[in-house]
């Protein structure tokens, strides 16, 4: 009982944070059931309305929905996979192994972050036109595939995992891909989730560069997609609406599957083992 | 692995110093076009919104008549369709047959990207008269060439609430002058308690828009500031005056004008004619309320329209197939069947002025209670005063707003925010402030 | 070949077996190679041009299609630039106020979050990341309709305690509290995964001996907790203050950097120089400054944060 006082307020502070996140998500929710005229009217409608069905039919007419879908699926997954590979082996070496050139390496990692991207458009998109690479999954893929902010979310991660553990799989004879398969990716299984969490995510969400890349609309990923519901005097909010949360479900599913790993308890048995 | 990188790296270096860093530029002036040309192949045309839609409908009668043809029309999508097409003139590739770019926009592409454009003249001649003239002046070079085709024009009138108006007793259609609005706005507030104009002032549109009424630009003719101008600072001490009197009521973008106008906000819009298409969309219900004069004029007698908005068509450099390209801008545009049926599918007003003559423009308006509001939106289309674009105009426009907000809200003399305003100009750009009289 | 390279060395590690203080295993300088290989190679073939580009370009002006070498001009210009000195001034006010408040929020959140006695433990999570998975456009709108002078959401609540209305985006000081409240609302939820896994990595033992030892709650989060968080604080702190001074999408979106340039930021400032006044050679002097003032301070966190190199 009185255990269940104590956190009471705990439930409280999650629960306001809780409210304070899902409102605007709420009011997406209502927006996609009316039309665009009724979001310009004062008071805002509270309750949804009748329009799910009519919005749905124009978004799937107008920017072919489940094909743009797709698109953004197959980059998104391929991104991910190929993308967490790098950044995993590139954090482990940083932070476990000690060559010269390394803080170069990190250096390097970093000034990639701190550019900003707007004044690498340019060039990059000639590399990419020069390669004949305009209007390919390529190079929404490639060009970022080594991703400064998962090469250092992987090597903080990994700062502090147990040498011990590393050294043990030498001394058993297992080389150090195979000790990085088996015994170093295994442990770091919650960081490694949170890196796949933001690799999908920002790849699903990613606009600028695939709206300088795809020429044709059946290329089209879901933020280019649905950018052509943005007219010059016309917009069709509801129908973003409707599309932005549909494209928000895939990304929570992800996000449930993969905070699973955040579990206490894998490192503690490991080095115990 | 390092020894790569020491190896790459000085190869990089060369490459850069072989001069593609800094963006290439086009080598020809372009295809010279011919109106005549045999046409064939395949184009690929960017636009966005109404107006992609237009150019689908229209592209199937072009391949019809034109067999062995083919036209592909991508949506682009409005919203950073600029930073789309602005990364493919400074990277000079990856930009398609026909590019759709607004009036606004058109000048600061040809300061910046003169030979980024094929010149349109050749296509058709002496027919650039037929088109509304402030837009010819704003898709012209310095030398003359035409280097984007008008599409359709933003020709600017006052929307008026009827009901507001009657309820203080006020005749719409007696409004000479902006003096005229003010004193009548005042009455409408006492009335109904509404404001006079809804308007989002931090983009300086407003003040741009009665600059441009008054026959000037944010530049003289001879690339001057002209900031300083008698014509500016009434502008700015009218909108001043305006919200000095509580009579404007300061929102914020597209959206805050559309939502102040759907509840009722304020009593008049000074609006370009495609706010019709946003009144039908998204008001019906304001349906037989609304009724559009022409702008007050500064002075009796004087202009009553300006320009906001409208664009145009453009064959990039870049164009792989530059004659067929030409061959269906011309039918788009300089063709008042196709301008016609834009205005009557798409709500895409001519500037073609040829189209206005059609007997669609003169036809009773049922949402305006039967008025022939299109009339009086052709009649005010040549009307449209031209004004000098500079290269400077987008880094002004800034400056500008900043300037608006000053004044207006910060409570600044008009005269001296814009005397300012002209200083940081002439700092930034090395332009001179242009001597007033 | 990656056989023989990644053979694993026969020489015992000069610090093997220990934990704290044995960051690196001295010695394996080759396989370290192989691991960072990957994304070194994708960096130099994808990055270092464009990189290098930028750095040249900043060393010419363009006008009317013509480029002009003008040496170190387009620096100088920068300390002259009022724009530049005001918008580096708005992402530092926002620096010192969003950043802390952000990572402490995250931090607080993920340590509650991950407590086993607490029930629906995923549906919070979940709602709590929410803000991080909307799509830019979305996020536009729902706060322009939240944040609108006459009628909005916030307005409407201030007036049912009898506050009177802001005016959120017109308002030169209230638009900047109003940017500092949606951006971190956005990114709160992303750093508290980031810290959630990190928080995996802390050893039940510590806080068994910790418990035994007799530490209350407080004690065990200020002892344990954030000692042994050190790296992916770190990491969260280095972040945000990049993406703060690098802020662009929220003030675009919801301010456009008005009113009076209240909400400029330098990456907003270098996207209007660079693409709409086409002056790139400028936007890129603009962007090598911020560059500059990243690293200082991200140096300064790094020495703050005492990681040992």
């Amino acid at each position: 009982m009185t255990q269940t006082l104590k956190r009471l307020p705990v439930y409280l502070v999650l629960l306001v944070g809780a409210a304070l996140s899902i409102i605007p998500f709420l009011w997406m929710v209502i927006a996609s059931t009316h039309t665009t005229a009724a979001l310009f009217a004062t008071p805002l409608p509270l309750l949804p309305g009748g329009e799910l069905w009519k919005n749905l039919a124009r978004l799937q007419q107008e920017t072919n929905f489940s094909q743009v879908m797709v698109n953004s699926l197959v980059v998104a997954v391929i991104y991910t996979a190929f993308s967490c590979v790098v950044s995993a082996m590139c954090g482990y070496g940083l932070a476990k192994f000690r060559f010269r050139g390394r803080g170069l390496v990190l250096g390097a990692v970093l000034l990639t972050m701190m550019i900003p991207m707007q004044v690498l458009l340019v060039p990059l998109f000639q590399m990419m036109a020069s390669l004949g690479w305009v209007n390919s999954y390529q190079a929404l893929i490639l060009p970022f595939l080594a991703n400064a902010f998962g090469i250092f979310l992987m090597r903080q991660a990994f700062l502090d995992f147990p040498d011990s553990l590393i050294e043990s799989a030498r001394i058993d004879g297992a080389g150090e891909l195979k000790t990085f398969y088996r015994i170093v990716m295994p442990v770091a299984r919650p960081q490694l989730a949170a890196l796949m969490i933001y690799t999908f995510i920002s790849q699903w969400n990613s606009f600028i560069w695939p709206l300088l890349m795809l020429n044709t609309e059946d290329k089209y990923t879901l933020p280019v997609a649905l950018n052509t519901m943005i007219g010059l005097s016309r917009v069709d909010y509801s129908g973003l609406m409707l599309g932005s949360l549909l494209a928000t479900l895939p990304l929570l599913l992800v996000f449930i599957i993969f905070q699973k790993q955040f579990v206490s308890g894998l490192m503690g048995g490991a080095v115990k083992g | 692995m390092p020894k790569a990188m020491k190896l790459a790296a000085p190869l990089l270096a060369l490459a850069l110093l072989s001069g593609c860093a800094t963006g290439g530029v086009p080598s020809a002036a372009g295809t010279k076009l011919s109106s005549d040309a045999a046409v064939s192949g395949q184009i690929t045309v960017w636009s966005w919104d109404v107006a992609a839609t237009a150019l689908k409908r229209l592209s199937k009668e072009y391949t019809k008549e034109h067999p062995g043809t083919t036209i592909n029309v991508v949506d682009i999508g409005y919203d950073n369709a600029y930073d789309k097409m602005s990364v493919g003139l400074q990277a000079n590739s990856g930009l398609p047959d026909v590019i759709t770019v607004e009036t606004d926009h058109m000048p600061a592409y040809i300061h910046q990207f003169p030979k980024a454009f094929t010149d349109l003249k050749p296509l058709i001649g002496a027919d650039e008269a037929q088109f509304d003239p402030s837009k010819i002046s704003a898709s012209s070079s310095a030398d003359g060439k035409l280097l984007s085709m008008p599409w359709d024009s933003g020709t600017v009138a006052l929307y008026v609430r009827t009901d507001y108006f009657k309820a203080a007793g006020v005749d719409p259609s007696k409004l000479a002058t902006w003096d005229d609005l003010i004193t009548a706005g005042e009455e409408v507030k006492a009335a109904t308690g509404h404001a006079l104009i809804s308007t989002d002032l931090s983009t300086g549109s407003l003040f741009q828009m009665l600059l441009q009424q008054q026959g000037q630009g944010i530049f003289t003719p001879d690339g001057a500031i002209n900031l300083t101008s008698a014509a500016a600072v009434k502008a700015l001490a009218l909108i001043k005056t305006m919200n000095d009197k509580g009579l404007l009521d300061n929102v914020k973008g597209w959206d805050g004008r559309v939502t102040a106008t759907k509840n009722g906000k304020s009593a008049v819009m000074p609006e370009a004619v495609w706010w019709i298409g946003t009144l039908t969309g998204e008001m019906p219900e304001l349906a037989n309320k609304i009724t559009v004069v022409p702008l007050p004029a500064f002075t009796a007698g004087g202009t009553q329209t300006s320009n906001d908005g409208g664009s145009t068509l453009a064959i990039p450099t870049q164009a792989k197939n530059p004659q067929l390209a030409g061959s269906f801008v011309k039918f788009m545009l300089a063709n008042k069947d196709n301008q016609v049926s834009m205005m009557k599918d798409e709500g895409l007003f001519p500037s073609y002025l040829p189209a206005l003559d059609a007997p669609l423009f003169h036809a009773p308006q049922a949402y305006f209670g039967g008025e022939k509001v299109y009339e009086l939106f052709a009649a005010q289309t040549p009307k449209i005063p031209s004004i000098t674009y500079t290269s400077d105009n987008a880094k002004a426009g800034d400056t500008v707003s900043s300037a608006v907000v000053a004044a207006v809200l910060n409570h600044q003399d008009p005269a001296a925010a814009l005397k300012s305003a002209a200083e940081q100009i002439a700092t930034a750009t090395g332009r001179k402030i242009a001597q007033q009289p | 070949m990656t056989s023989t390279l990644l053979r694993p060395s026969r020489r015992p590690s000069a610090n093997a077996g220990g934990r704290a203080g044995a960051r690196s295993t001295a010695g394996r300088s080759r396989p370290g190679y192989w691991f960072v290989l990957p994304a070194v190679a994708l960096f130099a073939i994808f990055f270092l041009y464009p990189l290098l580009s930028s750095l040249w370009q900043s060393f010419f002006s363009t006008t009317g299609g013509e480029s002009t070498w003008v040496g170190g001009a387009q620096y100088l210009r920068l300390f002259h630039d009022p724009l530049v000195a005001k918008s580096l001034f708005n992402v530092g006010l926002i620096l010192v106020i969003q950043v802390p408040l952000m990572v402490c929020t995250a931090l607080g959140l993920a340590y509650l979050l991950n407590q086993s006695w607490l029930r629906f433990r995923t549906g919070f999570r979940a709602m709590h990341f929410l803000p991080a998975v909307t799509t830019l456009v979305a996020y536009s709108l729902v706060f322009r309709v939240m944040l609108a002078t006459d009628g909005g959401a916030v307005n409407q609540l201030l007036a049912m305690v009898g506050m009177s209305p802001v005016d959120w985006l017109n308002s030169e000081a209230w638009s900047r509290v109003a940017l500092i409240a949606s951006i971190t609302w956005r990114w709160t939820g992303y750093n508290m995964v980031i810290i959630l896994a990190g928080l995996q990595g802390i050893p039940a033992e510590l806080y068994e001996a910790a418990r035994i030892d007799g530490a209350g709650r407080w004690a065990i989060f200020t002892k344990i907790v954030i000692p042994q968080l050190r790296p992916v604080i770190l990491f969260s702190s280095i972040t945000s203050t990049i993406g703060a001074l690098q802020l662009f999408d929220e003030n675009f979106i919801l301010t456009g950097g008005g009113p009076n340039n209240a909400t400029l930021t330098p990456v907003l400032y270098l996207y209007k120089v660079g693409f709409q006044q086409f002056d790139f050679g400028y936007a890129s002097a603009i962007a090598w400054l911020l560059v500059a003032i990243i690293a200082v301070v991200s140096v300064v966190q790094f020495a703050i944060m005492k990681e040992k190199k």
